[in-house]
């Protein structure tokens, strides 16, 4: 260690209560920061993962034109090409194939109108959350017998249709090749979901069903693809993208979640920015606090630093030394506050904690489950720390240059 | 005395001082802003929902919660609304509407809507539809109707485009009726744009053979606190047959975002405050140290330890609350000068869904002020708690060695 | 809930008479368009209207036909056997299928304006909705509201002659009158009009084009393999084209087709739709 830094880091310790307060509130700054931007993470990576584990996953695979049309018309061929492709891909958690139109619901004289989803239920159990939330009976069999036809509807829907467990329903809806499409069907269980639109609407068959309803022979609608995170859906959606180039590509369309659920994302945004700033004004005070440590510190020793310069110190190495004192100040900040940050995140990671009372059911009423959880990414502690060094290199100018400016006429005079 | 004492002592260093109260000033005018900007978003919010046909309060017959159909409908025999609401004076406008579900048609597609009978001139006062119009003009002649610019693209329909509605009526009859389209829709509101067919009340009273029956009633007050009267008195005038509820129950959402933003203002200001209490410290030290031997003489002349501390303490509160005041007054003057928004709509266009406008205007009441000063003043004590007990506790004769 | 349906509104009246009246925007350029010649004087176009609606049909018809389907996503033409009585001044009628075998026994019975519908392999009535009405009727490019539209509606339009076809021109291979229909404003149609040729000599329908709003033509009706029965000149082959879906026709092959028959007001009814025959 040169003799600078040695200086320097003497200095920083002459007041040692003075230093200690400084650096206290940095820690306090950086573990604020740190586990407020996990939190928010956390729940967003959860807001992002409750949303797309009811509806079509990270990534979905379907007809082109598929999403601005909904009819069976555009499909997705299911002869073996796209399930190999899907295979082949890195980071996919899971994937489930599903038919998915619009049919009539109906019992007796009640009759609703539903969106239909044929569904794997072992593959699906894997991408969405459906088959858990079933509340009442079952969820549809994965090997319906011949002639077996199964319906788990979704609990508000249910209830408008007066049905129970047991019952048996009518599904009226327009086929593929386009003749009525009537089938009756046994209500095997009924969902309770969150979002109270999709409880009204949904009708859960097995897909082997559906595909003899709509006539849809080897065709599916879509495939649905969770990702291992919410970060990686892109990517993924890109790889797919090059598997499936060439003719195949062509009758195929790719969407990710964000632009399946576009006002989810700009919601998390609004979120992140509205916490940004905040933590931006936090971050800012503690620049001021470590402006006037080391400004302080500058001023008591005028003395001492007109002498140095007398004695033939350049003011840039006195620009420095100033700088590295308030960069120790901070390291020695960041140090402390990512020792106490760091390891109970890197436990706390990924894991859920049930909330309770008021803000449980506030949660539900988003849509979301009850629960807290942290999500420590690397940018996260890096973004933070940054933002804390930046603040401190602009915090020591001043003084720094004060500190250069210095006369060493002046300094002595004040002996 | 010991104010002008404390005061002086703040100012023996200027540009400590300075900085002290720049670093309160910036944190509490960066709370104050940032804190308007949310209540702003969360209060446009609840207007939007409440002008996009919300309204504060809705009048249903018995059971329209769990089965809103046709059949529960309200009949001026049966429930006199209108003579009830007519002598509430604090109700300013209401307006009669039939609510029911039907299928749009056009030459080239067909879309499932909801349906709304409105009485044009009463919609005017309650709701933003009628404001909205982008293209031809609101509801006038009969056998007319109004549409969102969304569902007009889908329908391929513009004004006068002859449309088909056909739905099932009270009887459960099929019926069906030609309308033009008089006026096209631009709201930020996905109810308005893509899913609702506005018609003349008597229009859809006599699509559905629903005689001189209505679905709802809608009221629109002045003044959001007068809500729960206004139930309640409406409550008690109708006794039977009807339900009356506010903007509050039928959306409770709304509601919880605006609790949980109190909960965040509070959480928001003593994190920034605890930031600041280390520096406040620091600096109330640094003070106390420096003025070692002048403390040793007050006291060796007789002041008490009382009063030292309470000097010192007063010194804390006294740039706690300059820093304070210049920051609340920083904050303000920020949003006053963003009081026409921040307009966000070129990135953020989807939240229209959420029912957030793409202009965010700052918005403030005066019961925000009370967390910041509650929390600035503990700050303030609490800061000046080690360095005030340092004072107090230093004895004259160490004191006055330090010549 | 807001379901995007296809665009299969066809308002038409089912077997035959199409009818839209009202001023059409483009109501020059069609003359135009189809290269007619002036009708003589004389000819009132309401009475062509009337002479062909009655030529279609009686006050009680029975019809006996085979529907022929073909569309891109059909691997070979779909074949529907039907039989149906029909009620015109009650506005009732009842259809039943006989074929394929798995559509066999299936019902319609209209009493206007509602619709049921019988599916035998389920057992169930079930009364048309809203939703349901735009979509195909057994596949075909004719929807359940076609059906149910009302196949004289002489007085929800209005007539005009626009000029004589010679035959010659590629519309039609006979020399025919061709009269515009509109919808009266009040007519539930969204129709904006449709243009019909009616053989000069016979006055049955030849041909029968549906324009939108707009002046697009959406769909166009042959009508042709004419047979005398009685004083009447019955197209036993009626074909449709929907112009906005390539690929896709269906046609209609009159096997049985007798006037002024003798049956029952009875069989109208629900109960009578759940049997077989």
């Amino acid at each position: 260690m040169n003799i600078e830094t040695r200086l320097a880091w003497r200095n920083v310790w002459r007041n040692p209560r003075r230093t200690a307060l400084s650096v206290a509130a940095t820690v306090f700054a950086l573990v604020l920061v740190i586990f407020s931007i996990s939190m928010a993470d956390g729940s967003h990576e959860k807001m992002i993962e409750d949303a797309v584990r009811l509806s079509s996953g990270h990534v979905a695979v379907s007809g082109k034109g598929y999403r601005h049309s909904m009819t069976l018309e555009q499909f997705v061929p299911w002869d073996g090409r796209v399930e190999a492709a899907i295979e082949k891909a890195d980071s996919v958690r899971a994937w489930a194939p599903r038919i998915s139109s619009f049919a009539l619901v109906s019992l007796g004289d009640r009759s609703h109108g539903s969106m239909v989803i044929g569904v794997d239920p072992e593959r699906e159990a894997g991408v969405t959350k459906f088959v858990s939330r079933v509340n009442e009976g079952r969820f549809v069999d994965q090997n319906p017998g011949p002639g077996v036809r199964e319906v788990v509807l979704g609990r508000k829907l249910a209830e408008r249709l007066g049905a129970a467990i047991g019952d048996e329903i009518l599904l009226y809806g327009v086929a593929y090749s386009l003749e009525t499409a009537y089938e009756l069907f046994e209500v095997v269980g009924t969902m309770a979901l969150p979002d109270p639109r999709l409880e009204r609407n949904l009708t859960i068959v097995h897909l082997d069903v559906a595909s003899e309803f709509y006539v849809y022979e080897d065709r599916i609608t879509e495939v649905a693809i969770l990702a291992d995170s919410a970060g990686n859906a892109a990517a993924l959606r890109t790889e797919l993208e090059s598997v499936f180039a060439g003719p195949l590509g062509d009758e195929l369309e790719l969407q990710d979640y964000e632009e399946m659920m576009p006002g989810l994302v700009q919601l998390i945004l609004i979120d992140d920015a509205g916490m940004y700033i905040m933590l931006a004004i936090l971050v800012v005070v503690v620049g001021f606090g470590i402006l006037n440590t080391i400004l302080m510190a500058i001023l008591e020793r005028t003395r001492e630093l007109g002498v140095i310069l007398a004695l033939g110190l350049k003011p840039i190495a006195l620009f420095r030394m100033v700088y590295l004192e308030s960069m120790m100040l901070a390291g020695v900040g960041l140090a402390i506050g990512l020792l106490i940050a760091l390891p109970p995140l890197a436990w706390l990671n990924g894991m859920e904690f049930p909330l309770g009372g008021d803000l449980a059911q506030a949660t539900e009423i988003f849509g979301m489950e009850p629960v807290l959880t942290f999500k420590l990414i690397p940018s996260n502690p890096i973004f933070s720390t940054l933002t804390i060094v930046v603040v401190a290199l602009l915090a020591a100018l001043y003084p720094a240059l004060k500190a250069s400016r210095a006369h060493p006429v002046d300094a002595l005079r004040s002996l | 005395m010991l104010f002008r004492m404390a005061w002086r002592n703040l100012w023996r260093n200027p540009r400590r001082t300075a900085v002290v109260l720049t670093a309160i000033s910036v944190g509490i005018a960066g709370c104050v802003l940032s804190m308007a900007i949310n209540l702003g978003v969360m209060t446009g919010m609840i207007d939007t929902a409440i002008r996009s046909g919300l309204g504060h309060i809705q009048i249903h017959a018995d059971g329209w919660d769990d089965n809103p159909e046709l059949e529960v409908r309200l009949t001026e025999g049966e429930v006199p609304f209108a003579s009830a609401l007519d002598s509430i004076p604090e109700v300013r406008r209401w307006a009669p509407r039939l609510q029911a579900q039907g299928l749009v048609a056009s030459a080239r597609a067909s879309v499932g809507v909801s349906i709304v009978g409105v009485d044009p001139e009463r919609e005017r006062g309650v709701s933003v539809a009628a404001d909205s119009i982008d293209e031809g003009e609101w509801l006038g002649e009969p056998k007319r109707l109004v549409l969102g610019y969304k569902l007009a693209s889908r329908l391929e329909a513009e004004i006068g485009t002859k449309l088909v509605i056909s739905a099932q009526d009270l009887g459960g009859e099929l019926t069906g009726q030609a309308y033009r389209v008089a006026g096209i829709i631009r709201a930020s509101s996905r109810d308005l744009d893509d899913g609702l067919v506005f018609l003349r009340l008597e229009d859809a009273q006599s699509l559905f053979g629903m005689g001189n029956a209505i679905s709802e009633v809608v009221i629109v007050t002045e003044d959001r606190e007068r809500v729960g009267l206004i139930q309640q008195k409406l409550q008690s005038s109708l006794a039977s047959g009807s339900e009356v509820r506010t903007w509050e129950q039928l959306e409770p959402l709304l509601v919880y975002m605006v609790q949980s933003f109190d909960s965040m203002a509070w959480i928001m200001y003593a994190a920034v405050f605890i930031a600041m209490a280390f520096g406040i410290a620091n600096v109330l030290l640094m003070a106390v140290f420096e003025r070692t031997r002048e403390i040793g003489m007050m006291r060796a002349v007789g002041m008490s330890r009382v009063r030292v501390v309470a000097m010192v303490v007063l010194e804390s509160t006294l740039v706690t609350m300059i820093g304070l005041g210049l920051g609340v007054g920083l904050g303000l003057v920020g949003v006053w000068l963003l009081r026409d928004g921040i307009d966000i709509s070129t990135w953020a266009g989807s939240l229209d869904d959420y029912g957030i406008e793409s202009v965010l205007k700052p918005s403030m009441r005066p019961r925000d002020m009370i967390a910041p000063l509650l929390i600035g003043a503990l700050t303030a004590i609490l800061s000046s708690f080690w360095p005030a007990l340092r004072a107090g506790l230093a004895k004259p004769a160490d004191a006055l060695r330090r010549i | 809930m807001i379901a995007r349906l296809p665009g299969n509104t066809a308002p038409a009246v089912v077997f035959a008479l199409f009818l839209l009246l009202g001023p059409t925007p483009s109501v020059a350029s069609i003359e135009t368009d189809l290269s007619l010649e002036p009708a003589p004087d004389g000819i009132d176009a309401g009475e062509l209207a009337r002479k062909a609606e009655n030529n279609m049909r009686s006050e009680r018809t029975y019809i006996a036909a085979k529907m022929t389907v073909e569309s891109p996503r059909l691997s070979r033409a779909r074949v529907v056997a039907f039989h149906s009585w029909e009620n015109s001044p009650e506005k009732k009628s009842l259809i039943r299928i006989d074929a394929p075998a798995k559509d066999k026994g299936t019902g319609f019975l209209k009493l206007h304006p509602n619709l049921w519908m019988y599916v035998p392999r389920v057992e169930r009535t079930v009364r048309v909705p809203p939703s349901m009405m735009l979509q195909s009727w057994m596949g075909s490019d004719f929807s359940n509201d076609d059906l149910v539209r009302e196949s004289s509606e002489i007085e929800d339009y209005e007539h005009r002659l626009l000029g004589f076809d010679p035959g010659t021109n590629g519309n039609v291979d006979r020399p025919a009158y061709v009269v515009e229909y509109k919808p009266n404003e009040d007519a539930a149609v969204v129709w904006g009009s449709i243009v019909g040729w009616l053989d000069v000599e016979t006055g049955a329908p030849l041909r029968q084009d549906f324009f939108d709003e707009d002046g697009e033509r959406m769909r166009v009706m042959r009508f042709s393999d004419f047979k005398t029965i009685g004083k009447r000149h019955v197209p036993h082959l009626w074909s449709m084209t929907p112009l906005d879906k390539p690929g896709h026709s269906t046609s209609i092959e009159v096997t049985e087709i007798r006037y002024d028959a003798d049956f029952d007001s009875d069989i109208f009814t629900t109960r009578n739709l759940k049997r077989r025959d």
